[in-house]
């Protein structure tokens, strides 16, 4: 299930322009869009494992390259991500 | 009446540009290979035409309108939109109109609804193929946007049963042309996902020898079986499926297949002979 309005911040920040905008004033453009609190908090936070479960994979990472996050710290936190969840689940199974 | 003259293949992937500068010479090497057999096979086709099929990567559609197939009738095409991708040389690209409407028209009566774009911004998925592969001057192209992408995706019988809506479209096409089809994409990769960068090797090899094999039923089984655990990226293969139908099922042969870690995809390159 994709979040709309999370997807069309992260299309449109394709767009050159938008995207120098946000990096200089980021509430000034996610202002434009009707983000849930939680979905915005979750953008606010750079939380990659709350905005994996909303968006494309290909946008996903488009975002936080264009946010200015390391490719490798993006690989570390959605992998820890996947490792919770496996670790959840194991906890589940067991409980 | 337009003929068939080639059928390829061609993985695509931004970092055979964006980081080609670092990529070890080996690999560029293997790369290089591939690219330069696959511009050879299609320059001496001496296609009149290019059908490119390939993703869309975000550049044309959102999900407020996306489209399973479209096909490309417009005059002219947008060059990639891609901050990174300034060195491709062309801004604008030639379409052929006539044999996009032809192919519209052509799945209209074989019970196919694609959408129609007069105006296509052309990605890295089309263009890093033709670019690399040398294919200058660069002939007309008719861009076909498979969704590889965003699901739900079509199913991979329909994209050899589209396939077959090409190859009928060009044999009853009106003029005499000779036409190539070039299908971007795979193998297997994984973008923006937890096993991002994982290349799957073992369902490469078993996927081209299921291509070689030309069991196209058998070919479905396998791909509806494993491509979900392929990564994102393997769905493109889609578009192979496409080329292969295109083919009738028969006369696959890989050129080369190097999975690239670098450059995050299990990169194959293929060809069909045609009977």
């Amino acid at each position: 299930m994709r979040d709309y309005w999370l997807s069309k911040l992260f299309f449109d920040l394709q767009t050159p322009a938008v995207a120098d905008e946000y990096r200089a004033d980021r509430a000034q453009v996610l202002a434009r869009y009707p983000l849930k609190p939680e979905v915005r908090a979750a953008v606010e936070a750079d939380d990659v494992s709350a905005l994996a479960q909303r968006v494309n994979p290909y946008l996903l990472r488009f975002y936080f390259l264009m946010a200015g996050m390391p490719e490798d710290e993006f690989l570390r936190r959605i992998r820890e991500n996947a490792d919770g969840n496996i670790a959840r689940e194991a906890a589940n199974e067991r409980s | 009446m337009a003929k068939l003259v080639g059928v390829y293949a061609s993985s695509h992937g931004p970092m055979i540009v964006r980081n080609w500068d670092t990529l070890a010479p080996d690999e560029r090497g293997r790369l290089d290979a591939a690219f330069s057999e696959l511009g050879a096979r299609i320059k001496a086709a001496k296609p009149d035409v290019l059908i490119v099929i390939s993703p869309d990567h975000w550049v044309n559609f959102f999900i407020d309108n996306l489209p399973a197939i479209c096909v490309g009738v417009g005059e002219e095409h947008e060059g990639p939109p891609e901050p990174w991708f300034k060195a491709f040389p062309h801004r604008k690209m030639a379409g052929h109109p006539a044999l996009g409407h032809h192919i519209v028209k052509t799945a209209l009566e074989r019970d196919f609804e694609p959408s129609v774009s007069y105006r296509l911004a052309l990605d890295h998925g089309f263009c890093i193929p033709v670019w690399k592969a040398g294919l200058e001057p660069l002939p007309p192209i008719v861009p076909v946007i498979l969704n590889d992408l965003e699901p739900p995706f079509p199913s991979v019988k329909r994209c050899y049963a589209w396939g077959g809506v090409l190859a009928r479209a060009i044999k009853t096409f009106p003029g005499k042309l000779r036409v190539a089809i070039l299908a971007t994409g795979g193998l297997s990769h994984s973008i923006g996902e937890p096993t991002m960068g994982r290349i799957d090797e073992a369902f490469d090899r078993d996927c081209i020898r299921r291509f070689e094999q030309g069991d196209a039923p058998a070919l479905f089984d396998f791909l509806d079986e494993r491509l979900p655990a392929a990564g994102n990226g393997a769905s493109e293969v889609r578009n192979w499926v496409a080329a292969h139908g295109a083919a009738r099922g028969r006369g696959f042969e890989l050129i080369r297949y190097d999975p690239i870690p670098n450059v995050y995809v299990g990169c194959g390159f293929a060809s069909w002979t045609l009977t």
